[in-house]
């Protein structure tokens, strides 16, 4: 495996680039840019642009986040800047402060123009959390669950069972008392 | 396992600063220092000065060298720069060009 590492107690001042992936759990000022997939830790902090084909970010960042391929933020990560990628996903406590753009729409023509980003800042939440099937599973296990309609017509009972056990509770504190 | 790996293909432009192990198959330019200890595999090429603990070297270093403990040129190892370190140990086809102070 050709993994790279910037661990916890290290500090990088430049810029850091190449092949392969990348985990960042300490600290970069600079630029980040990998072709593989980059995994920004919890601890993980970024103060530049960062690149890579997937991008986990857990952490946080002060720059633009590209992916070529994906940009998962997962709960805890903090991203101030643009995010751009075909496939962006944030998942619930993770803060964004910037424009996010899902790569490849034809709607967003007019792209790269800094002053027309202020015009449409309502469009990017709609557009963030929509395409985003890895990171609602962990979150929202209730909600998840549309695709077996049948199955949830065969099995009524579970409503049944915390009933029982409220009774049974509740005998038993009688008996108790 | 190292704290922190830069792995081959990847490389650095710039200081990396760190508390705890580095290990280096990649490239790095710039500065190199660390409180614990290095080691530069064979696929490295450095171009820094590297402070640490103690350092291994298999690779290729560009700099000069200080480690407060030793220092390990391996076989295969290039090392042009300075050496400071109170135990330095050159193997048999390593290359080295620089002076040596052991703090005598």
């Amino acid at each position: 495996m050709n993994g790279s590492v910037i661990g916890r107690g290290t500090v990088v001042r430049g810029n850091v680039r190449g092949s392969g992936s990348l985990e960042i759990l300490g600290r970069v000022e600079g630029d980040v840019s990998v072709s593989g997939e980059l995994v920004i830790g919890e601890d993980g902090a970024v103060r530049g642009s960062v690149s890579g084909s997937h991008i986990t970010c857990s952490g946080a960042v002060q720059g633009d986040v590209r992916g070529s391929d994906a940009v998962l933020l997962e709960r805890g990560a903090r991203v101030v800047g643009d995010l751009t990628a075909p496939r962006i996903g944030v998942a619930t406590g993770a803060l964004v402060k910037g424009l996010v753009r899902t790569d490849g729409e034809p709607a967003l023509g007019a792209s790269r123009r800094p002053a027309t980003g202020a015009a449409r800042p309502i469009a990017f939440p709609a557009r963030a959390v929509a395409p985003a099937p890895k990171a609602e599973p962990r979150e929202d296990t209730g909600d998840s669950e549309p695709p077996e309609p049948k199955a949830a017509r065969e099995a009524p009972p579970p409503p049944v069972v915390p009933v029982l056990a409220k009774g049974a509770k509740a005998k038993k504190k009688r008996k108790d008392d | 396992m190292a704290g922190t790996v830069i792995g081959e293909g990847l490389s650095i432009e710039g200081d990396l600063s760190s508390e705890e192990e580095v290990v280096v198959q990649g490239n790095l330019r710039g500065k190199l220092t660390t409180t614990d200890a290095v080691s530069v595999g064979s696929s490295a090429v450095i171009e820094a000065d590297v402070s640490a603990q103690s350092l291994t070297i298999a690779g290729q270093v560009t700099g000069d060298v200080t480690a407060a403990e030793r220092v390990d040129l391996q076989a295969g190892g290039r090392l042009i720069g300075d050496v400071k370190a109170a135990r330095l140990t050159i193997a048999d086809g390593a290359s080295f060009k620089g002076n040596v102070d052991m703090d005598v």
